[in-house]
Formats: C-alpha cells, sequence, structure tokens
C-alpha cells in the first residue's frame, strides 16, 4: 500500500464514524425534542438549532466521503458508450470541474462566508454560537474534496490498467 | 465592463404582496425613482424569493443584495441593541413608541447597524404582538398556565411567554397552521395583518389583544452598497426611506382595521384583558435582560423617560 | 441580446454539458449556476451568495425528516419485513387469475408505503418475488416491469421523501401533513391501474391463480405483518391526530422500526453503525443535491427566470388545459434524462407560480409533479429504478424496456386524470382540513 493510499484509507474511516455518530446525535436530539414534550411537558430551545446545524455538517461532509467514494449521482449514458482512452479523459475531466467548484466556490466563497460572519459577530437564535463555525463546514469539506481529487486524478494517470475509470 | 443604464438597487424581503409593510416598500421604490429621475430604480423580490429574513441580511453584509426590510427581533441577532425592542411592554402606546423611534435613541439604533455592515434607514409599523389561542382563551396571566404558546425561536420571547406563565415553544413559522389545527401547541402570537393572512385565525378561537410586544420592521441597506453611492444618491435614499416611513402606517392602521374585521366575522372571539396584568407578570424579564447586558440599560431607561 | 438572455443560455449549455460528461448531478448544477451568476455579480460576492445558499439551502428543520425516513427504510430492509408483507399481500390477492403478479404489486405498494423509497421497494420485493414468479410461468422481464411501476407507489402514498423534498421547493406553500395526505388516492388509483393492466395480461397469457387462503390463513399473515403495517398508522395517524409534527414522525418512524428488527432479531445493536453508515451516504447524496440545487433557484429568483416562463407559457397558450398539457409533456421529457430530486428542485419553482395562477392548488400540483417524474424514474436514458429493477430481476434493460412500454402508457393516463381531476387528490386533504 502506497503512503498516499494509506492516508487515504485512513482519512475515510475518520469521516465514517464522523458520519455515524453526528446521524446518531441527530437521531437522540429529534426524539428527545418529541419525549420531553410530552413526559417532560416542556420543551427546550435548543434542540431544533442543534439538529439543523447537524444536518448540515452530516450533508457537507458526507458529500466529501461520496467524492471519495465516488458515489455522487451522475449520468453515465454517454460515458459508457466511450473508448477506454476517452473514458481516461473524461474522468479527468470530471475530478478537475470538481476540484475547481471545490476550490473556488466551497474554499474561497465558503472561507469569506467564514470571517464575514465571524468578523461580524452574528450568533444563532438560542444557542448562542457564532454562525461562522457553522458555516466552516464549508471549507472544510472543500479542502478534503480538493485532496480526493488529486488522488484520484493522480490515480488514473499512474495506473495504467483501467480500474479507476 | 460596467452596463448602461439606470442602477438598480436590490430588494428582498420575505412578505407577500398584500402585506402592507410591502406597500411601504412600493412607497420608497416610487419616492426613490421620483427623487432621482429614474437614474435609481428598486427591484422588489418579495415572498421569501431570495432567502429568510436571517439570510438577506447575511447577503447585504455579502454584498450581493443592496437592501432588505426584517424585523427587529432577527437584527438583534446581528446588531445586539435592537434586543431592546423585544422587551415586553417598552413602548406606553403608539404614540411614545414612534416619538422614541424617529427620535435621537431611534435613530443611534440605526447608525449602530453601520458596524456590523448594516446600515438602518427607518422603521416600520409592524403593530404589537398578541395571543391568540385554539381552545381555551386566556383573559388573564393565569390562564397562560400550561398552554403551549409557539414563540419565534429567540431567547427574549421565549423567556417573556414561560415567565408569564405559558409553556414556550419554539416552532418553524411553516408548521404552525398544522401544528395548532393538530393540538401539536395550544396556541401562538402575532400581530393582527400577520394572524390573517396566515390563515391561522381558521383555526384560533380567540385573540387577546393584550400587545405584549410591538417589534418594529427595519428597512436597512448594506454598508457596501451605500458606499458606493454618492453624496446626493445618499440623502435621496434617506428621504425616500423617511417618506415611505410615513405613508406605511397609514396602510398598517388600515391593514389591522380590515384584519380585525376579517378575524371578527369568522368568528374568532376578541379578548381585551386588563393589560396591566400581564405587563406585571413580565417585569422579571427586563430585569433579567437588563442584568445580562448591564451596557443596554440605558437605552431602556432613555426609552422609559421619554 | 440582454444579459439576462445571455445567462440563461449559459447556465442550461454549460448544465447539460456537464450532465452529459457524467460530471455528478449535483456540481454540475453547482459549476453552471456559479459561472451563470458570475456574468451577473462581482466575483467575491457572488462566490460568497453560492457558498451562503448551499448552506442555508439546507438549513430546515422539515428537511430531517429525509435522513430520518431513510434510516428507517435501511432499518426496515435488515429487519425481514419484505417477507412478512410478502406473504399477507399473498393470502390476499394470490389466487385471483395472475396471482403472483398482483402479490408483486401489492407488496411493492405496501412495501414502498412504509419505506418511502421506490428504490427500496423495487430492491426488497423484486428480489423474492421474480424467482417465484418465473417458476409459474412468467417471463422475468414482465416481472421486473411490474415490479418497477408499482413501486413508484410508494413514493406518492406516505411517508414519502420526495413530496418533502417538493414541500421545500414550493416554498412551504404546501404542507408536508397535506401532501402527506393527499398523496394516498392518486398511488392506490396508480396501483389499481397497473393491476388492472395485470389481469388483462393474466387472463389473455392464462397465467396460474394460486389456492385461495382461507380466513385464518389471511388472520396468521396479517398478524405476522401487523407491527410492520402498523408503521404506516403511526407515522401518518400521528401527524393527523396532532401527536406530533411531520418531521418529528419520522424519527418516531425510526425508534419504531429499530425496535421491531430488534424484537424479530433480524438486527442486531452492532449492525446499527453499518445501518447509519449507508443511510448517511444515501442522505447525502440526496441532500448534497438540494445544496447545490438551492443555489441555482436562487440565481433563477435573482434573474427573474420564473416570471419569465411564467409569461411567455401564459401569454404563448391561450388555455388553461393547453398549459397544464405543456408542462406535463415538459416534465416528461425532463424526467427520461434526468433524476427526481434535482428535477423536483429545479422545475417547481418555474412553474409553480404558473400553475397557481391559474388556480391549481401547490398540494395538487406536488401529487401530479412527483408521479410525472415517477414514469420518468422507469425510462432510460436515466431511470434509477430501471436499473435497479432490471438488475434485482438478473435480466437486460432492452428487454425490460419492451415490456414496459405498455406499463408506461398506463401511468401516462393516470398522470393525465390526475392532473385533470384535482379531487382525486384533493379530496383528503380537504376533508382532514389541511
Ligand atoms: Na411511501
Ligand atoms: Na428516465
Amino acid at each position: 500500500m502506497s503512503k498516499s493510499e494509506f492516508i487515504f484509507n485512513k482519512v475515510n474511516k475518520i469521516l465514517e464514524w464522523f458520519l455515524i455518530i453526528i446521524f446518531a446525535l441527530l437521531v437522540l436530539d429529534v426524539l428527545f425534542q418529541v419525549f420531553s414534550r410530552y413526559l417532560l411537558g416542556r420543551s427546550f430551545t435548543w434542540t431544533e438549532e442543534f439538529a439543523r446545524f447537524s444536518l448540515i455538517w452530516m450533508t457537507i461532509i458526507g458529500a466529501a466521503y461520496l467524492n471519495a467514494k465516488k458515489e455522487h449521482l451522475s449520468m453515465d449514458f454517454l460515458y459508457e458508450k466511450m473508448s477506454i482512452s476517452n473514458k481516461r479523459k473524461t474522468s479527468i475531466f470530471i475530478e478537475v470541474c470538481i476540484f475547481l467548484f471545490a476550490l473556488i466556490v466551497m474554499v474561497i466563497g465558503g472561507a469569506n462566508l467564514v470571517y464575514t460572519t465571524l468578523h461580524l459577530e452574528q450568533l444563532s437564535g438560542t444557542l448562542r454560537i457564532p454562525l461562522g463555525y457553522v458555516y466552516a463546514v464549508l471549507p472544510f469539506s472543500g479542502f478534503l474534496i480538493i485532496c480526493f481529487s488529486i488522488y484520484h486524478i493522480s490515480g488514473v494517470c499512474s495506473n495504467k490498467s483501467n480500474s479507476q475509470l | 465592463e460596467k452596463i448602461e443604464g439606470p442602477e438598480v438597487l436590490y430588494l428582498g424581503h420575505t412578505l407577500p404582496q398584500t402585506h402592507p409593510v410591502h406597500k411601504g416598500m412600493l412607497e420608497f421604490q416610487k419616492a426613490l425613482e421620483k427623487k432621482s429621475s429614474g437614474s435609481l430604480k428598486v427591484k422588489i423580490f418579495p415572498d421569501g424569493q431570495l432567502g429568510s429574513e436571517r439570510e438577506l441580511l447575511e447577503l447585504l453584509q455579502i454584498g450581493s443584495v443592496a437592501a432588505t426590510k426584517v424585523s427587529a427581533a432577527t437584527l438583534s441577532n446581528f446588531v445586539p441593541e435592537y434586543n431592546v425592542m423585544g422587551i415586553p411592554y417598552l413602548f406606553r402606546n403608539k404614540e411614545h413608541q414612534f416619538s422614541v423611534l424617529e427620535g435621537s435613541i431611534g435613530k443611534s439604533i440605526l447608525e449602530k447597524g453601520s458596524k456590523f455592515w448594516l446600515r438602518g434607514l427607518c422603521y416600520y409599523d409592524a403593530g404589537s404582538r398578541s395571543f391568540y389561542t385554539s381552545k381555551k382563551a386566556i383573559r388573564t396571566p393565569q390562564d397562560l398556565k400550561g398552554l403551549k404558546i409557539r414563540v419565534q425561536n429567540n431567547q427574549m420571547a421565549i423567556n417573556m411567554v414561560n415567565t408569564m406563565g405559558g409553556d414556550a415553544t419554539p416552532l418553524a413559522y411553516g408548521e404552525l397552521y398544522t401544528a395548532i389545527q393538530q393540538g401539536v401547541v395550544d396556541g401562538a402570537e402575532n400581530n393582527p395583518p400577520s394572524f390573517v393572512s396566515s390563515n391561522h385565525y381558521e383555526i384560533s378561537k380567540y385573540y387577546t389583544l393584550d400587545e405584549h410586544s410591538s417589534v418594529p420592521d427595519v428597512l436597512l441597506i448594506g454598508t457596501k452598497y451605500w458606499d458606493k453611492l454618492s453624496v446626493e444618491q445618499r440623502v435621496w435614499v434617506q428621504e425616500a426611506a423617511d417618506e415611505s416611513a410615513q405613508a406605511q402606517k397609514k396602510f398598517w392602521r388600515e391593514s389591522v382595521e380590515e384584519s380585525m374585521k376579517v378575524a371578527k366575522d369568522w368568528g374568532v372571539e376578541i379578548i381585551i384583558p386588563e393589560k396591566s396584568l400581564f405587563a406585571e407578570k413580565s417585569k422579571s424579564v427586563v430585569e433579567k435582560f437588563v442584568e445580562k447586558y448591564p451596557e443596554m440599560a440605558n437605552i431602556v431607561n432613555d426609552i422609559k423617560n421619554n | 441580446m440582454s444579459l439576462e438572455i445571455i445567462s440563461i443560455i449559459v447556465l442550461f449549455v454549460s448544465f447539460f454539458t456537464l450532465l452529459l460528461l457524467k460530471v455528478p448531478v449535483a456540481y454540475s448544477i453547482g459549476i453552471s449556476t456559479t459561472i451563470s451568476l458570475l456574468l451577473n455579480i462581482d466575483k467575491m460576492p457572488g462566490l460568497t451568495t453560492i457558498a451562503q445558499r448551499m448552506t442555508t439551502g439546507i438549513d430546515s428543520f422539515a428537511l430531517l425528516a429525509i435522513p430520518f425516513f431513510v434510516l428507517a427504510g435501511e432499518i426496515m430492509k435488515q429487519g425481514g419485513i419484505a417477507n412478512r408483507l410478502i406473504n399477507f399481500a399473498k393470502s390476499l390477492v394470490a389466487s385471483l387469475p395472475g396471482g403472483l403478479a398482483y402479490v408483486n404489486v401489492l407488496a411493492s405498494m405496501l412495501f414502498g408505503a412504509i419505506s418511502g423509497s421506490a428504490v427500496a421497494a423495487a430492491s426488497a420485493i423484486g428480489s423474492i418475488m421474480t424467482d417465484r414468479m418465473e417458476e409459474e410461468g412468467y417471463p422475468r422481464a414482465l416481472s421486473a416491469s411490474v415490479n418497477i411501476t408499482s413501486s413508484t407507489t410508494g413514493l406518492l402514498i406516505p411517508p414519502s421523501n420526495i413530496l418533502i423534498v417538493y414541500a421545500l421547493a414550493s416554498g412551504g406553500t404546501a404542507s408536508v401533513a397535506a401532501l402527506f395526505i393527499a398523496g394516498y388516492l392518486p398511488g392506490i388509483l396508480l396501483g389499481l391501474a397497473i393491476m388492472g393492466y395485470v389481469a388483462f395480461i393474466a387472463i389473455n397469457k392464462g397465467y396460474a391463480r394460486g389456492q385461495r387462503a382461507t380466513l385464518f390463513e389471511i388472520w396468521t399473515y396479517f398478524r405476522k405483518a401487523f407491527f410492520s403495517l402498523s408503521l404506516l398508522i403511526i407515522v401518518v395517524g400521528g401527524i393527523v391526530a396532532g401527536i406530533f409534527t411531520a418531521t418529528e414522525a419520522s424519527v418516531i418512524a425510526v425508534l419504531y422500526a429499530a425496535i421491531l428488527s430488534l424484537i424479530y432479531g433480524d438486527m442486531k445493536i452492532k449492525d446499527m453503525p453499518k445501518i447509519l453508515l449507508t443511510s448517511a451516504k444515501t442522505t447525502a447524496v440526496v441532500m448534497f443535491l438540494i445544496c447545490t440545487s438551492m443555489a441555482m433557484s436562487w440565481l433563477f429568483s435573482f434573474e427573474g427566470i420564473p416570471e419569465m416562463i411564467s409569461s411567455f407559457l401564459l401569454d404563448s397558450l391561450s388555455n388553461k388545459f393547453a398549459i397544464f398539457l405543456a408542462i406535463n409533456i415538459i416534465l416528461l421529457i425532463v424526467g427520461t434524462f434526468m433524476d427526481m430530486t434535482p428535477a423536483v428542485l429545479i422545475f417547481t419553482p418555474i412553474f409553480l407560480p404558473v400553475v397557481t395562477t391559474l388556480g391549481m392548488d401547490p398540494v395538487h400540483f406536488g401529487i401530479v409533479i412527483v408521479l410525472n417524474l415517477c414514469i420518468g424514474i422507469c425510462t432510460p436514458p436515466v431511470g434509477t429504478l430501471l436499473f435497479v429493477g432490471s438488475g434485482v430481476a438478473n435480466v437486460s434493460v432492452t428487454k425490460v424496456i419492451r415490456s414496459l412500454l405498455p406499463f408506461l402508457a398506463i401511468m401516462v393516463a393516470v398522470l393525465m386524470l390526475i392532473s385533470f381531476i384535482p379531487e382525486i387528490s384533493m379530496f383528503l386533504p380537504r376533508l382532514f382540513g389541511l
């Protein structure tokens, strides 16, 4: 196993556990919201906001994980008809597109969003946490996606067999 | 390169086009185009087309939308001074409220926003919020006991209802109609035009006019956009906003009358309670607030002594 | 040419090019939106706005129902619920001519209804039913066609994730609770129409009927399936009775399915991490699509595209009937090459203002757009359900398509009925005052 492959697998393992834990917390949080209203007869104000923010984190981290696994929804009816060499070129094109979007929108746009909301001290309605922390998932996940794209591109370029396509 | 033609000011908000505050913004649009002889145009995006109130404020800071109208309650998460407006029974009556808002206190709060890239232009009347319930009538604060009342997801609103004896339940506005109807909550609180335009009057038996809070709406312009305007253009924008604020108060009055008539005709029982009982019960909210934000004690005092 | 027109052309050309080149749908949407928006506003505000729309687009408590229903469905798939439903369906309808085909339809309807996912229904039921049907002489392609089309009913019969997505795309003008109730009759009608066509083939070809089950047998299988079926009553009943909101109902479904599967013994606590991860992945596919679609739909509003298209439709077509028909045809074409979730997210904000101007209820339109796109997921070139259904039946897609055509015709006929007779969708919501 090469070093980059080793790191790639480690990062994926961490992402997997992150997704599992945050999903479990999400279930417990909303169950608590329902049961506290009926069994304790009172509502807590933070459950809804916690759930919404967790969903954002789970989705956008999950998107990076899908990039690692190449499991995003895509339409391959034209791709399937291509020759091997065109498939190789197309695969690189796809990863470059993903790379650029992650860099320009998620990292640069996202970082500016985080900067603006932190600099201007916007707080969330009930948890009173800076909104910038919620948005930070975007540049963070964008950075992971960039790394995965480079990893996939180098895989296509170095691997002369077609298992990567 | 720059596109020829008039400068366009994008104004996004979340209200429907029938709402009296939207009509106020139409006045702003008319006045500004007239003052600038058509060189400054306003394009209004109603119905939350460009996002929720919180998101619109961010878009002003980001600089892709020029102006917005939000409730001072939402604004308080960006500019802390607006928290003051949420204090229950802060204003003695409407005259007191607008003499404060249009006087030096109100103007200085509008100014405070510039530090957060959100310059306030003027206040719009958003009336007073009161309780409505589907099963049990609220006549005194004691009646609130055990009732699940939906509130905005905002600490002051939650504290207020809990201190008065109710059970504050923050819930998304979009889920509220069915939540009242199905009994997930026992009631909610809002001003008459929203009570009617949300159709909540159809599923509420009682409307208790306790008028616990009078949080105004605020018209804002992003400093990113404002800074690009010439001195002359800034004067036009400010004057147009001030004119629209005066016109809007009339639209609001008419809308309250119409809404109350709709609710009454539907068969909603309108209850006029002894407001001082509710005010008395909610006093500790102010104390807690001043404890938490000592720097705002002065503003609260200035308003009360105005 | 005006800047608006140029940016719309840029948007659509870049979007379809990227889509064809197998760039993931979510990224195709995001990239074309970015290019188009940067034609209109400055770079930094533009990029930051897209970043903001991607995050705030999913900042909604109502959307939580999606991961929860996905998780509940995943738990059910592990938990041996499919077999119980098939046995119960068999005791009810196997004695009719072409009995096993009905069992397939009914079981797919029940499983789809409970899990809220057509793909889950088609894979769970199809993998069990195709072999059984082949033993009684049904061609595998026919079994696959029955399975694929009847699984779409689960998207109309609540709970249904796609209806939640629609509620979001409608900007809150249609409530999840109303949509859920509205889906029942159209979903059942679609199931019955498929059964009607199955009866026609079965009588023509003389497929065997099964043994009539005794009342006692029906009762036995019903008892075994009872707790699985109860989920429907708990979820929808709980919403209608006001015990919880639609979002909260979804988490109750998770709890219920987990307890049931643990009692059945088909699932162990230690299986949970794997189930959570699989569900998190499925969730991320749908939700990340929503992220970039929300950015695109913001761009639409910013450029006034919905008004442009609606005034075009309203001006060029003279009557209501022609406009509804035109919208249905556009959606049918869109559905052939686009998956359901992005199609709902992109086209709802465009068409909803048109149809509401013409007096159509947003809830009714939700049922129409979902049923319309149900046809799309059964057709090539992009047909998730077609591929899954053919895959589990182990038969080539080309073969399935041939036997699928009459079923698609039936679905189009039902679509027309539901489009032009609002009462089918609106009767129940009105009855419950939703
Ligand atoms: Na369903
Ligand atoms: Na298709």
